[in-house]
């Protein structure tokens, strides 16, 4: 007898067909937002910045036990170190002395030439201190996620520096919190030079803990022991910032070895300039031309 | 009898706990530790929890769970919103056509499922990241996070089989593979 064919779907079936077109649409949507975020869009960028700043508070609380650890860690780690420090201390102490009074003289010295050359000095910086209250790390991004409050001062791209050196810089701002890319993120790029020889380059992340230095003149005169700081170029950071010191050299491969430990930042400083948005407001200046 | 408001209200909370599980544990990796090498072993414990939940509980586990937990990812780390998401699906993807040789066999052999998935998992988010930014990540940070990935898988699991036993193990469905 011949098999009658069925006119109907049944439920489960449908189930299973609805599933599938489901996962292709999460696919279809991962990608589009993936070409959407290449294209720095507003709207996605919102859309981020809320569940990150729904979900950052729940960091905050999650993190007391860790830092209790993290403190009994901290504490053996700096009674174990305390006699050698002591020393290396007193040593950099002398040193210190001796440079503050060099410092001092050089100052003095410069503002006495800005004036002779009516050399405009850039505005004077102002900063806030930020607690860290999330960090990301692993082989595909670095960042860290920072409390700071109610101020409306912090804005995008803004310096910021742990240890008096530069860490990296503010990505966005999700309310009371702003995220961090730091200088060993792969999306990072700052305009650097040698402080030795002026020798420009670029500084670009690579998400390992010693970021690269780019696009360096072949017959560079580079050395390990160099340190790095910035150029001030593009107008994000201002020129003179410590960055880092080159650590190894390999072929064409320069690795920088970051001055400050950004495995262990707790507070860092975000700084304001006001470089970039002089530079900005330059820019729109010469469009609207 | 009809259901009271705290009765839906738990039954809801009960379907989205694998989802809330699985956001705690993204939340948990970002707690600053500042050791040594934090910034590459930190695993991918969201990961881990699309594997075990597509992998047996998949009735409170579907797509749209993994879309959820792929934008919390993406949200909260640095990397283009997308690409969790992409890499979740796929590791989702992946339990359910290969889930069929690793359910109800003993717990070595889906660690060893995991293994296989989450490094298929890791590479195509490497190539993904690689693609975007026009530049080959370095594969040392990656396959550090993969190992640790990989090593933590029982400790998650277990967690996940405590909530499974503890608040969802009354309403357990037996699906046929396909």
């Amino acid at each position: 007898m011949p098999r009658r064919r069925i006119l109907f779907i049944r439920l489960s079936q449908f189930k299973i067909f609805l599933k599938k077109i489901l996962i292709a649409c999460v696919f279809v949507s991962a990608l589009a937002f993936m070409m959407l975020s290449k294209a720095d869009t507003y709207v996605l960028d919102k859309a981020g910045g809320t569940v990150s700043m729904i979900l950052n508070p729940i960091i905050q609380v999650m993190q007391i036990p860790a830092r209790i650890v993290y403190f009994g860690y901290e504490k053996v780690r700096d009674i174990s170190m305390v006699y050698s420090q002591n020393a290396k201390l007193k040593e950099e102490s002398k040193k210190i002395l001796v440079l503050q009074n060099r410092v001092r003289t050089l100052e003095a010295e410069n503002k006495i030439l800005a004036q002779m050359l009516e050399y405009d000095i850039l505005p004077e910086a102002s900063y806030i201190t930020a607690k860290v209250v999330a960090e990301e790390g692993d082989g595909f991004s670095h960042s860290l996620i920072v409390y700071i409050g109610d101020n409306k001062n912090v804005s995008k791209n803004q310096i910021v520096l742990g240890n008096e050196s530069v860490v990296g810089r503010i990505e966005d701002i999700n309310g009371r919190y702003a995220r961090v890319i730091l200088l060993t993120d792969i999306s990072s790029k700052i305009p650097v030079i040698v402080e030795r020889n002026r020798e420009r380059a670029i500084l670009s992340g690579d998400n390992t803990l010693y970021p690269k230095l780019l696009y360096t003149a072949l017959n560079a005169d580079i050395k390990k022991g160099d340190n790095i700081v910035t150029s001030g170029v593009a107008g994000i950071f201002p020129a003179g910032l410590p960055v880092g010191v080159v650590n190894k050299i390999v072929k064409n491969k320069i690795d920088v070895i970051p001055i400050s430990d950004i495995e262990r930042l707790e507070f860092v400083k975000i700084v304001d300039y006001g470089v970039y948005s002089d530079v900005m407001n330059f820019s729109q200046e010469i469009k609207g031309k | 009898m009809e259901d009271s408001f705290s009765d839906i209200l738990k039954d809801y909370v009960k379907k989205m706990l694998p989802l809330l599980c699985a956001i705690g544990l993204i939340l948990l990796m970002y707690i600053p530790i500042r050791f040594p090498l934090s910034k590459f072993l930190r695993p991918d414990t969201a990961m881990i929890c699309v594997y075990f939940w597509t992998l047996y509980r998949r009735d409170l586990f579907g797509p749209i769970s993994v879309a959820v937990l792929g934008i919390v990812a993406d949200s909260l780390g640095a990397v283009p919103l997308g690409v969790n998401m992409f890499v979740f699906i796929s590791v989702y993807v992946l339990a359910i056509t290969f889930g069929i040789y690793v359910n109800t066999k003993p717990f070595a052999i889906s660690w060893i499922g995991f293994a296989l998935i989450s490094l298929v998992a890791f590479l195509i988010k490497w190539l993904l990241m690689s693609v975007y930014y026009s530049n080959f990540l370095p594969l040392t940070g990656v396959l550090l996070g993969y190992v640790a990935t990989v090593l933590l898988y029982p400790l998650v699991a277990r967690l996940n089989v405590v909530i499974q036993n503890r608040f969802l193990a009354t309403d357990e469905v037996i699906y046929e593979q396909r």
